[in-house]
């Protein structure tokens, strides 16, 4: 903590505080969404990681859905394995994300741009082949269905999902709080430092390759930690958490908010998924048009994504003068 | 605060079994109605679009409403969120739907703790019902097919069968249970195949089969485009040329893709509970409806499914209004004369029980290609919980 100013660490608990004010009153004005709310929470700690991942330290990846997925079988696992305590799964998934992300991280940070992409969906795609072939562990397409057990022994997952969105909306403030931490680290400024330019951190002494396996491991920890939630939340665990779609949307999140800041990760998780449950509830048959088009939209009007909206404006109105 | 909540549930499930009189109850439907799976709910919606136009919006004292819900795909975060949103915002008092197996078992504890009645239009996997009390199905089960198919190849002189299924959990389920008839009763299996999900490019397996040479080939690929490949790259290859039976279950030629195959699927032989051509009153009033509302529309398995699940929808609706229990009661051993036949509710294990009919691609009056019935297996339940 002693690595962060002062002023910075005030700022940085008023932020954490004003977030948990927003989640609570969330919890107070829509009690009958929870269940969506909690999604939205857990798919904000996903893009979180996948902004620390390719946001902060530039590492282009489509296949973050197998960190997600590793994450969510390791906690559905555990939980058919009689260890259906909650938090031990979240330990669990992040534990093996993190394996996961680190020996693939140790072949795959060894390229970059359009060959890193495709080893990354390459990646996911084996993952997701592995489940559906295993299927005496895992269950196969009919998914792994689990019961989770009290958290900490004492609150009961509910019916109307209280209990489920406390939990997730604790895990996405700790998750916050390690990342404003870390991004301010000179760990963080070196994963900065190499999305500026490798060849320069190269050249003042950086060990640029072990940096990237260990930013992809952490990252990867973070997406084990969003799929050992929904697996948990679901209590079911499907080969769709290998899903492509699942990587290209969190993507699409991530661009509408604007990559390479938190708060970018949060806006855009929110904005999107919004979108699309209000779309698809008004018109369950045709909601994609909406989405396209919001898409379309933010990438032509503000490219950096829904943040800079407001440096827009004002650069706008100050050429207007 | 913990305990206030608990009574509020408690009223809330109270509120569900006690239920007020000459009221609408909401009936909650999640299937997909978007992207590459969206033919379902497609098909859903116009099959319960007819029944309610053969039966109206009442069941018993209730006016019957339906909310649709869209699953996107096989993706049971989604399935369970929209489906507990049913449950506690719309005030849903039954649920339909469920196309994929993960999104039917996904909302099982939702439906026991709820005591929500929910009838499943087509996930086929045997177990799902075991997963809830509250769970009644009106589809078929994959071994309620495969087992059938095998009979009757026994029966018509096939000897050796080359098994070619989809690489995930109903197709492995598929191909057990045809082997597993079909060395019962004498016949012999020359080679296992199985693809890949993703495949498009069928002719190396094509070529395989070619030189096993088989009586017949055994295939499982579900419904959709490369159902339609596959039994084009079976004519291709010239396998038909070589006297190689096509035997499968009827999600390889359903009627919304039957016409697009042409004449190479001409002599293909399937196992499934119902076809558009299946010869009754009941089927051409429900074919001619759907023509008077949807013109381009075809009926399937999907549209059926529907219309038979929302009978029973309504039959436990008009018995038991929001009771829960006493709707799963009234539901078995429900029989009734479907569209596809005579059928009823098992008491036991809450799935359908129907004729299963072996089915040949054959050109009709119209020449158009049909499924036309060439035998009957009667009263065939679900066999996957026989075991």
């Amino acid at each position: 903590m002693s690595l962060i100013p002062r002023d910075r660490r005030l700022r940085d608990l008023a932020i954490l505080l004003g977030m948990a004010l927003v989640l609570t009153a969330a919890f107070y004005a829509f009690p009958d969404n929870l269940a969506f709310a909690t999604r939205v929470i857990i798919m904000m700690i996903f893009v979180l990681s996948l902004d620390f991942v390719l946001g902060v330290a530039g590492v282009s990846t489509l296949g973050h859905s197998a960190l997600f997925g590793a994450g969510a079988y390791a906690a559905g696992l555990c939980a058919a394995h009689g260890w259906n305590e909650p938090l031990l799964g979240v330990v669990a998934g992040a534990a093996a994300a993190a394996f996961v992300a680190l020996l693939s991280g140790l072949f795959l940070m060894r390229t970059r741009g359009l060959t890193l992409l495709m080893l990354t969906i390459a990646v996911t795609e084996v993952l997701g082949e592995l489940a559906n072939k295993f299927s005496d562990i895992t269950g196969g397409a009919d998914g792994l269905d689990i019961v989770m057990g009290p958290i900490l022994g004492v609150f009961k997952f509910d019916f109307r999902g209280q209990v489920g969105y406390v939990y997730a909306a604790c895990m996405l403030l700790l998750v916050f709080a390690f990342l404003r931490i870390l991004i301010a680290s000179p760990f963080g400024l070196a994963a900065r430092g190499i999305k500026e330019s490798p060849a320069r951190m190269r050249a003042i002494g950086a060990p640029v390759y072990w940096r990237l396996v260990a930013i992809y491991t952490l990252g990867g920890a973070l997406a084990g930690i969003a799929g050992a939630l929904s697996a948990q939340s679901t209590s079911l665990v499907s080969p769709a958490v290998f899903d492509f779609q699942l990587s290209a949307n969190a993507l699409i999140m991530l661009i509408l908010g604007g990559a390479g800041r938190l708060y970018g990760a949060l806006f855009g998780t929110l904005v999107f998924m919004s979108v699309h449950e209000v779309a698809a509830s008004v018109d369950p048959f045709n909601w994609l048009f909406i989405i396209g088009a919001l898409l379309l939209a933010v990438v032509y009007v503000a490219p950096a994504g829904l943040l800079s909206l407001p440096d827009l404006v004002k650069r706008q109105l100050r050429f207007s003068r | 605060m913990k305990k206030h909540f608990l009574g509020l549930c408690a009223a809330l499930a109270l509120a569900g079994a006690s239920g007020a009189e000459a009221d609408t109850i909401k009936v909650g439907i999640v299937a997909p109605f978007s992207g590459p799976f969206a033919i379902y709910g497609k098909q859903f919606k116009e099959g319960l679009e007819v029944f309610v136009k053969d039966y109206g919006t009442k069941a018993g004292a209730h006016d019957v409403e339906f909310v649709y819900k869209d699953s996107t795909g096989p993706n049971p975060d989604v399935s369970k969120q929209v489906t507990q949103e049913l449950l506690i915002k719309d005030g849903v008092k039954y649920l339909g739907g469920y196309v994929f197996t993960p999104n039917a078992l996904a909302v099982a504890p939702l439906i026991t703790q709820s005591q929500t009645p929910t009838v499943i239009f087509n996930a086929a996997t045997s177990v799902i019902t075991k997963k809830s009390p509250f769970f009644v199905r009106t589809s078929f089960t994959l071994p309620q097919n495969s087992g059938p198919m095998a009979d009757w190849a026994i029966a018509n002189g096939i000897k050796t069968v080359v098994t070619a299924v989809t690489d995930y959990g109903p197709g492995v389920d598929a191909e057990k249970t045809f082997i597993k008839e079909f060395e019962a009763k004498g016949g012999k299996i020359v080679d296992k195949i199985r693809m890949p999900i993703k495949t498009t490019d069928f002719a190396p397996f094509m070529q395989r089969i070619k030189s096993d040479a088989p009586n017949a080939l055994f295939v499982f690929i579900p419904a959709g485009p490369t159902a339609f490949s596959f039994t084009k790259s079976y004519s291709d290859n010239g396998l038909k040329a070589a006297g190689i039976q096509f035997l499968g279950t009827g999600d390889v030629d359903d009627e919304t893709t039957l016409q697009a195959l042409g004449d190479a699927a001409i002599g293909i032989k399937t196992a499934y509970p119902y076809s558009a051509a299946h010869k009754s009153a009941l089927n051409d009033k429900l074919i001619a409806e759907l023509a008077a509302l949807h013109p381009d529309s075809k009926a399937n398995f999907a549209t059926v499914d529907a219309y038979d699940g929302a009978y029973v929808l309504y039959k436990m609706i008009a018995a038991a209004g929001t009771d829960g229990d006493a709707a799963i009661k009234a539901a078995k051993g429900l029989k009734w004369e479907s569209a596809r036949g005579p059928v009823s509710i098992d008491a036991n294990n809450r799935s359908i029980t129907e004729n299963i009919y072996i089915r040949e691609v054959a050109k009709n009056a119209k020449g158009e290609l049909e499924n036309k019935e060439i035998f009957t297996f009667k009263d065939v339940p679900d066999l996957g919980q026989a075991k």
